[in-house]
C-alpha cells in the first residue's frame, strides 16, 4: 500500500496528512483527524449522514477518496458555531425538536446552512430540493422544514438588526 | 518516465491531458480512472483498497469548462451535473440536457457527479444519457494514437459497456446547435424524487422548419428499458416531414411501447416500464404541443404587429 501526504484546511486549520489512494475522505475525517461529528450511514451516497463542505460545495464524504481533497477546503459539523456559541441553525434545531437520534443531524446542519447561504428566504420547496439528500428517519421531516424556516427567520433578523447598527 | 509495471496502488493526478493519456498506454488494463466517483465509490464500496491504481482527473482544468465552439456545444467530460443544471448556455440551447441533470440524486451527487463519468459508467440508467442521444451529441476520446469522434448512439454496446478503450480517455462532449427552432421534452420516473435510479426516462427534441410548422428532425431516446439507452427510429421515421398539428399523439406513443423489450427488475416489471413508456411519450408530446402553441401564437401576434 502506497502512501502519500495530502494537505487541506479543515474547519480553517491547515492540516498536513498522511494517507493511501484508497482512504476516504469520511475515514481521513473520522480516523485520522478524529472529526467524529460526520457519520457514517450508508457508504453510498445516499443517505447524506456524511455530509460536509467542500470547496463551498455539499458534498458525500463518503464518495470522496482523500487525494481528491487535496488543497480543498473543508468545513464540518465541528466547524459550525463554537464550543460555547451555537449557530442559529443549531439553535433553531433544538427549538422545534428537529433532533430526535441524532444521526443525520450533522448531515441536514450543513445542507441547511448551504441552503441558507444560496437562497436566504426557502419557500417549502427549496427546502425539500435542498435537504434532498439527507434521510431522517425518525422526525418525519416537518420539524427540519420548521426549523430551517425558523433559522432562516432569525438570520434575517440579525441582519437587519446588524444593518440598523450600521445606519 | 514512468516505471513499466504499476506500484501497489499508485494515485496519478496530472494536470494535462497528455500526461493522462501516457499513464493509460502504460496502465490503461489495470488503473481506475476516477472523475467525480460517485459510481465508482459505491461500486468498490468494500473492495476500494483492491483497485491497482487510480487516475484521478480533478487537476485537468479544460476537462472542466463549457463553451459554444461556432455552431457547437463544448462541454468537457469533468463539467458537473450542478455545472450542467445551473448553466445559462445549457438552459438556453439544450434545456433537456439542463433538466435531465437538475434529475439526479441529490445536490452532494450532483456537485460531484459528471459528465463524462455518467457516459463512461454507461448504466442503462444514466440520467443523461437519453437526453445526450436525442441532442445528437458526440464524444470525443484521445488516445497516444490519436483522435476518434463517435456519435453517442454507438458509443454504448451494454449494460456498463461501451466501445472505449483502456487507453483512451472521454475528453469532450460536442453537440450540435443549430438556428431551428427546437422544442424538447424529459421525463423521468422513479421511485422518488431524490436519489432515484431511474425506472424509465424519455428525452424527445424535436427541430422544426423554418416555417415552425413542419418537423425537420425529431428523436425519441429512452433510458432504462433497454441494455443501453435507446433512441427509437421509428417515431422519427413517423414524424419527419409532417406538420406538428397532423400528428396522432395516440400513435406515436403506442410505437414508444411496442419497440421496446424492457426487463423485469427491483425498479419495476416489463409490463410497468412499456405501459409508462407509452405514457410518458404522450406527456412529452403535450408539453412539447403546449410550447409549440405558445412559440405560433407569438408568431402570428407579432406578424399582426408589422
Amino acid at each position: 500500500m502506497s502512501k502519500l501526504v495530502i494537505e487541506l484546511i479543515i474547519n480553517g486549520n491547515k492540516r498536513k496528512i498522511e494517507t493511501s489512494p484508497s482512504t476516504r475522505l469520511l475515514d481521513l475525517l473520522r480516523d485520522d483527524l478524529h472529526l467524529t461529528g460526520t457519520k457514517e450511514g450508508c457508504g453510498k451516497g445516499e443517505c447524506g449522514a456524511c455530509t460536509v463542505i467542500m470547496n463551498g460545495e455539499l458534498v458525500a464524504s463518503c464518495l470522496v477518496l482523500a487525494p481528491q481533497a487535496e488543497g480543498a477546503v473543508i468545513t464540518t459539523i465541528e466547524g459550525i458555531g463554537s464550543g460555547d456559541h451555537l449557530d442559529p441553525i443549531q439553535e433553531a434545531f433544538i427549538e422545534t425538536g428537529a433532533v430526535q437520534c441524532g444521526f443525520c443531524t450533522p448531515g441536514m446542519i450543513l445542507a441547511a446552512k448551504k441552503l441558507l447561504e444560496e437562497n436566504s428566504h426557502p419557500n417549502e420547496n427549496d427546502i425539500k430540493r435542498g435537504i434532498s439528500g439527507n434521510l431522517c428517519r425518525c422526525t418525519g421531516y416537518q420539524k427540519i422544514f420548521d426549523a430551517i424556516k425558523l433559522a432562516a427567520n432569525r438570520l434575517e433578523e440579525e441582519e437587519r438588526g446588524g444593518d440598523k447598527k450600521n445606519d | 518516465m514512468y516505471p513499466r509495471t504499476l506500484a501497489s496502488q499508485e494515485y496519478f493526478a496530472t494536470r494535462e491531458i497528455k500526461e493522462a493519456l501516457d499513464i493509460l498506454s502504460l496502465y490503461g488494463n489495470e488503473i481506475k480512472v476516477i472523475a467525480g466517483g460517485t459510481d465508482l465509490l459505491v461500486q468498490y464500496y468494500d473492495r476500494l483498497y483492491d483497485v491497482s491504481g487510480w487516475l484521478d482527473l480533478r487537476c485537468i482544468k479544460e476537462l472542466k469548462e463549457i463553451k459554444i465552439n461556432e455552431d457547437k456545444m463544448i462541454i468537457g467530460a469533468m463539467v458537473t451535473h450542478a455545472q450542467l443544471e445551473k448553466s445559462e448556455d445549457i438552459k438556453k440551447y439544450l434545456p433537456v440536457l439542463s433538466r435531465a441533470a437538475a434529475d439526479i440524486g441529490s445536490p452532494q451527487i450532483r456537485n460531484r457527479g459528471t459528465i463524462g463519468g455518467n457516459i463512461v459508467n454507461a448504466s442503462p440508467a444514466g440520467d443523461l444519457l437519453p437526453a445526450l442521444m436525442a441532442y445528437g451529441a458526440q464524444f470525443k476520446l484521445l488516445s497516444n494514437h490519436g483522435e476518434i469522434v463517435v456519435p453517442a448512439g454507438e458509443f454504448f454496446i451494454g449494460p456498463k459497456k461501451t466501445i472505449l478503450k483502456p487507453d483512451q480517455l472521454l475528453v469532450q462532449i460536442m453537440i450540435p446547435l443549430s438556428c431551428e427552432i427546437i422544442q424538447g421534452s424529459w421525463i423521468k420516473i422513479g421511485k422518488r424524487k431524490a436519489l432515484a435510479i431511474a425506472t424509465v426516462t424519455l428525452a424527445l427534441v424535436v427541430k422544426m422548419s423554418e416555417d415552425n410548422k413542419t418537423i425537420k428532425e425529431a428523436r425519441t431516446c429512452l433510458g432504462s428499458v433497454a441494455p443501453t439507452p435507446i433512441e427509437i427510429k421509428e417515431i422519427g421515421q413517423m414524424m419527419a416531414g409532417k406538420q406538428w398539428f397532423q400528428l396522432d399523439f395516440n400513435q406515436l406513443s403506442q410505437l414508444a411501447e411496442d419497440m421496446i423489450a424492457p426487463i423485469d427488475d427491483i425498479r419495476g416489471t416489463k409490463e410497468y416500464r412499456k405501459d409508462v413508456a407509452k405514457r410518458i411519450m404522450i406527456h412529452a408530446l403535450k408539453e412539447i404541443d403546449s410550447a409549440w402553441r405558445r412559440c405560433f401564437d407569438e408568431q402570428i401576434s407579432n406578424r399582426i404587429n408589422y
